[in-house]
């Protein structure tokens, strides 16, 4: 049973994000109608999100966070061709990723990077750390670095369009109908993106694997 | 050590990737700044071509209806066109824009004489008003074209028989009442019209100008036409007949032969 919920998870949009969209499309309403201060429920609620799929994706704070911007502004500029076809939160990623990927293209032989790091005081990734390493201290800071420069190597190696799709499912938590929504694809595209990038990432990251 | 027993995919390495998040100082920041574009995006103007991509983006959406139409427009333009002018043009009366020649034809067409009474600059006024398109060659001033007859119309002016014929009856209603054609009836320019036969390069048909009495004409259709082989010429063409004539009865004598395989045909 759970299994099955998962899997409905994985290929559709989840019940939570259609009354989430109803949600948005109301105050999406009050903005087209002209009031301007609403938009910023929007960027409050879903500025962290933003921020994390164009940071996985350029693996650069800097741009990410101009990125970011430019995403919610050019959606406040557009937004009254916004008809409510599909959900804000699919639009918005829609001009994320669009403007994400448009400026990999631009830059591609320019790139640096500026990773945050990892906040253990999430209990997943604590978990996961204690996990992978038995290390405490400055043994376990210096593991958990270096972890991460494997994990932003291994990913850089994948094309933007593979990385896309790994971030928006693996660490965004997209259903594939959604990526295929985003990125202007098919449900079939996304999945075979997706399994192409995982092969990838698996044979870079085995050492770490068990 | 149950924890280190626990198998790890890429999917749980990927998931540590949720957690690199900002510190909370980056978001007050990110809201400032984000606070300022937003501003700066209300207040300045977009440029117009901006507005280029979405017109794109409309036509590559709706490219089936948009196809059609202009395919649909072609079509009536095509057809439109290829039938001419629609009747009602085809029957509407030659208004004032008309061309040069036809707009001529009711100033030419006006009395004479209430334009020769006419000033000088009251004529020019008039011709100006009914003729606001280019004149033809012909109305070199307003006195020529007072003097155009009523009934003649202006293509046939700007032939030369015409011309002639003007220069000669004017140069004979000169000879015979001279004291009319003192007066400053027909305007200034009184010596232009002895001057158009001479001047006025002919424009009429190449073959009107063809003086069927001359004797390069009665050479040349002397072979073809009898009637022209009589004259200075006659002996020559005469030759050339009976060269003609011998050479045809030769084709006609060896057509009387023919043959097909074996068989040898004569004909009578």
């Amino acid at each position: 049973m759970n299994a099955s919920k998962a899997l409905e998870k994985t290929l559709v949009a989840s019940p939570e994000r259609k009354l989430e969209a109803d949600a948005d499309l109301s105050v999406v309403r009050q903005v087209q109608g002209g009031d301007v201060a609403a938009f910023d429920r929007l960027i409050n609620k879903y500025r962290e999100r933003v921020l994390g799929i164009v940071y996985n994706m350029t693996s650069n704070r800097e741009d990410a966070a101009d990125l970011a911007q430019d995403a919610f502004i050019k959606a406040f500029q557009s937004i009254h061709r916004f008809q409510g076809q599909s959900s804000f939160f699919t639009w918005l990623y829609r001009i994320a990723v669009n403007s994400t990927l448009s400026h990999l293209r631009k830059n591609r032989l320019r790139s640096f990077f500026s990773l945050e790091s990892i906040r253990e005081d999430d209990p997943v990734s604590r978990e996961l750390l204690d996990a992978l390493t038995d290390r405490t201290g400055v043994g376990r800071d210096a593991f958990v670095r270096e972890l991460q420069e494997k994990l932003n190597d291994a990913m850089q190696k994948l094309s933007i369009k593979h990385r896309t799709v790994v971030t928006l499912f693996e660490i965004d938590g997209l259903s594939h109908q959604e990526i295929a929504e985003v990125m202007g694809c098919s449900v079939g595209t996304v999945r075979s993106r997706l399994h192409y990038a995982k092969q990838l990432l698996q044979a870079e990251l085995q050492p770490y694997l068990r | 050590m149950k924890d280190k027993e626990r198998k790890i995919a890429v999917e749980d390495l990927l998931r540590l990737k949720r957690a690199e998040r900002p510190p909370a100082e980056f978001w007050a920041r990110f809201e400032s700044e984000i606070r300022a574009k937003q501003l700066a995006a209300i207040v300045v103007r977009r440029p117009w071509w901006d507005g280029v991509p979405r017109i794109f983006a409309i036509a590559s959406r709706k490219h089936l209806p948009l196809g059609a139409a202009a395919a649909l427009a072609l079509t009536w333009v095509g057809v439109h066109y290829a039938e001419g002018p629609s009747p009602a043009m085809r029957t509407a009366p030659a208004g004032p824009a008309e061309s040069p020649a036809l707009a001529v034809v009711p100033a030419a067409a006006a009395p004479a004489a209430s334009r020769a009474a006419l000033p000088m600059e009251s004529a020019e006024i008039e011709a100006a008003r009914v003729v606001p398109a280019p004149r033809p060659v012909v109305a070199s001033s307003t006195s020529h074209l007072t003097k155009a007859p009523e009934s003649i119309p202006a293509e046939s002016v700007s032939r030369s028989p015409f011309g002639d014929g003007i220069a000669v009856t004017l140069a004979d209603f000169r000879e015979t009442q001279p004291d009319i054609a003192q007066r400053d009836v027909f305007g200034s320019d009184r010596e232009f019209e002895a001057s158009v036969a001479s001047d006025r390069q002919p424009v009429a048909e190449p073959l009107a100008r063809v003086d069927p009495s001359g004797d390069r004409l009665e050479r040349l259709l002397a072979p073809a036409l009898p009637a022209y082989s009589s004259g200075a010429g006659s002996a020559l063409s005469g030759e050339r007949l009976k060269q003609r004539a011998s050479d045809d009865r030769l084709y006609e004598s060896m057509d009387r032969y023919g043959s097909g395989g074996m068989s040898l045909e004569f004909r009578f």
